[in-house]
């Protein structure tokens, strides 16, 4: 179990540092884990709520009266399982050969970087003053590109694409996640009406007995 | 001791709470105009509107009434003296009106008489009939009024004393440009040297010495582009674009004088990029905007057709709050010297309190002399009890009484304890009074991360001071660690670089036996 850990662990430091080769291992010799990548993307949505709450007050703009901690992080995990299921979508029809699981390992992955940085800012940002801000924010950027390049990387690597292949499935990927909300919110509309017209129904039909 | 103080609060909450129930049909509109009460509000840090009480109140108006039968049509500008007095220029009847500060007649006059009480001629020898006038200064140093007579293109300057007629100032013979010389207000600096604004001049304020001669356009008002018309014409032909409709500057629209000599003004023109001015004598505008909403009077406006703010006459104090009159929706906008939003009150509409057109305002000590151009009214409004608080706070702050700044503060929340103004005032007074950590935690309750930011920089300078032998004790034991192991490396490493080489001489002497 401890040998299992470790060599998980081990791989995804090697994404950060060697995304190509690391998500090769992962993607063709198995070196990944679901459940790890599972683990990362919760860790993520609850960092977001901690750093909506505990960003240090001179760069807090957030109004921590009104703050909503499920809708925050349901907004950024549902948003990611968005991502992997509207990328898997698009790249089935497009000759992708990374499946649903190497999708979530190589975009939870890709998020460690900022996962990182984001703790940094949580914990910097309690120590500054106004002026300093800017280091803090330069950080927190140096991670952001960090985790874009590695999805870049990863999902060039488990579909087989090119580069620019990767760019037009991501560009691709945002239009199929819009069609999936549509969906969905049509969805939750035509059911409701019809929950509605059904309890009409019943309330005329006790009334008239 | 925290509990007897919320004893104490609710005490006092129940108090108020009494206070206002047995003054609430008072609090309605009077029928006699007399205790108006207008309804304030302020904009919190995420730009939610914050009801809370008005910081002024009517308190009279002043009507052809206090006239003596003298007609008033419709007063456009209006300026107090320090000695109480308030001018006014009535643009429809061609007047100049004088009242004390409690309202009383003292004055008028339309045809303009010398200092003994004779009728004063031009160098044409004719009478001096003021015709549409349109602003009024008074210049205390020099004990001066200054009238803009728009309609005959002229500036005419009278004695404060016996309002005898000293100068007349025409359009200046060496004026350049393409603006016409049609003053519509105006105001005279410390040195001398009178601003005036012509309205609908793209050129800037004109600048005039004391004898009247040109000195040259003043102040930077610039123009917003907005993204589409630049687009087109970064792309337009040469020739195109001398048909494209051109991007003027917009012209200022009102002009003062505050505390310190910076000339302020304000400009309606939607296609300003900036509304507010506080002009330095480069020209520029060099307005604090510290605060948590820009200085643009209303920061939401209903409906697509409606415009923001359009602000029509600026007042400032000696202590640097200002006052800007709008007349989008008839409301009156106070800010201080920081930019911070005190509060807005006033409306449009058909009571008395209510504005239809309003033009113009003026501070007379702590009250407000405000004029509109079609009610024939000029209303003087007095601070309430949190007008009064909030006002003294920023006057004593300004001054810097940090103690008795603190106290006209603490009323002020007292009454409004949703006003972050208040909370942000007393965390400048903390921080003036170097005690960062209240500091802090008052800036932290009025949202103020500019000065918050401040007093932490403060505090964090204090901690280290005060833990220095910890940190220097922690600084030297880290640098002796990285040292020692350094050492240790380096030892460990020519230790083995000698038992290589030991070796290798070994089988070097082995090899040559």
């Amino acid at each position: 179990m401890k040998a299992y850990l470790k060599e998980k662990l081990y791989y995804l430091k090697a994404a950060v540092f060697h995304p190509f080769d690391a998500f090769y291992e992962i993607r063709f010799r198995g070196r990944g884990s679901v459940p790890l990548a599972a683990v990362i993307l919760v860790l993520f949505g609850i960092l977001q709520c901690v750093s909506y709450q505990y960003t240090g007050f001179v760069i807090n703009l957030n109004d921590l009266a009104a703050m909503n901690s499920v809708s925050i992080f349901l907004t950024w995990v549902l948003g990611f399982v968005l991502f992997i299921v509207s990328n898997w979508s698009v790249t089935t029809l497009l000759n992708g050969k990374g499946n649903l699981g190497d999708i979530l390992k190589v975009t939870a992955y890709s998020l460690t970087p900022m996962i990182c940085t984001l703790v940094f800012q949580v914990f910097a940002s309690n120590f500054i003053i106004a002026e300093e801000a800017m280091i803090v924010y330069v950080i927190t950027g140096v991670g952001t590109v960090w985790s874009l390049f590695m999805l870049l990387a990863g999902l060039c690597v488990i579909h087989e694409y090119g580069f620019g292949k990767t760019l037009i499935a991501i560009l691709l990927t945002f239009v199929a996640a819009a069609i999936i909300m549509f969906l969905g919110i049509l969805f939750f509309t035509l059911i409701e009406q019809m929950v509605v017209f059904i309890i009409s129904v019943g309330q005329e039909f006790m009334r008239r007995l | 001791m925290r509990k007897k103080n919320g004893s104490k609060r609710i005490k006092w909450c129940a108090a108020f709470l009494a206070a206002g129930l047995a003054l609430a049909p008072a609090q309605a509109q009077a029928s006699d105009g007399s205790s108006y009460v207008y309804n304030g509000y302020t904009y919190d840090f995420y730009g939610n509107a914050k009801e809370g009480p008005a910081m002024f109140q009517l308190e009279r108006t002043i009507s052809a009434e206090n006239l003596n039968g003298i007609p008033l049509s419709g007063v456009n500008d209006v300026c107090t003296s320090e000695d109480g007095r308030i001018f006014m220029i009535d643009t429809i009847e061609s007047r100049m009106n004088v009242f004390d500060s409690n309202g009383e007649y003292v004055y008028s006059t339309k045809l303009i008489r010398t200092a003994d009480n004779k009728i004063a001629l031009d160098e044409n020898g004719n009478q001096i009939m003021l015709s549409a006038p349109e602003g009024v200064f008074i210049h205390e140093k020099q004990q001066e009024i200054y009238i803009a007579d728009t309609g005959n293109k002229r500036i005419v300057v009278l004695d404060m004393e016996n309002y005898g007629l000293l100068r007349i100032i025409n359009a200046p013979e060496e004026l350049i440009g393409v603006t016409d010389f049609v003053p519509s207000k105006l105001a005279v600096d410390l040195a001398d040297r009178i601003y005036v604004v012509v309205q609908s001049s793209y050129e800037g304020i004109l600048e005039l010495t004391r004898e009247g001669e040109f000195a040259g356009y003043y102040g930077v008002n610039t123009p917003m582009v907005s993204l589409v018309d630049y687009f087109w014409k970064s792309i337009a032909s040469d020739e195109q674009k001398q048909k494209m409709a051109k991007t003027y500057a917009p012209a200022f629209n009102n002009i003062t004088l505050d505390g310190e000599g910076f000339i302020m003004a304000v400009t309606y023109d939607s296609s300003a990029s900036d509304m507010v001015f506080r002009l330095n004598s480069k020209g520029e505008n060099v307005l604090r905007e510290e605060g948590n909403t820009f200085v643009v009077g209303d920061i939401w406006s209903m409906g697509s057709s409606s415009t923001g703010s359009q602000f029509v006459d600026i007042a400032v104090t000696d202590y640097g709050t200002y006052a800007l009159l709008d007349r989008t929706k008839g409301r009156i906008f106070l800010y201080n010297f920081d930019g911070e939003m005190l509060n807005a009150f006033g409306s449009l509409g058909n009571l008395k309190g209510e504005f239809k057109t309003p033009s113009s305002i003026a501070w007379m000590g702590n009250k407000l002399v405000v004029s509109d151009s079609v009610l024939k009214y000029i209303y003087i409004l007095t601070p309430t009890a949190f007008g009064q608080a909030v006002l003294e706070g920023n006057e004593k702050y300004y001054f810097g009484d940090w103690d008795e700044a603190l106290v006209s503060f603490e009323q002020a929340l007292a009454l409004n304890a949703n006003y972050e103004a208040a909370y942000s005032g007393i965390g400048k007074n903390y921080l003036m009074k170097d005690d960062y950590e209240t500091a802090m935690y008052y800036f932290k309750m009025g949202n103020n991360r500019v000065f918050y930011s401040k007093a932490y920089n403060g505090y964090r300078g204090e901690w280290l001071e005060g833990h220095f032998i910890i940190i220097m004790i922690l600084f030297v034991l880290l640098v002796a660690a990285v040292v020692g192991s350094e050492i240790r490396y380096h030892k460990q490493s020519r230790r083995k670089a000698k038992a290589a080489m030991k070796l290798r001489n070994s089988r070097k002497g082995r090899a040559e036996e």
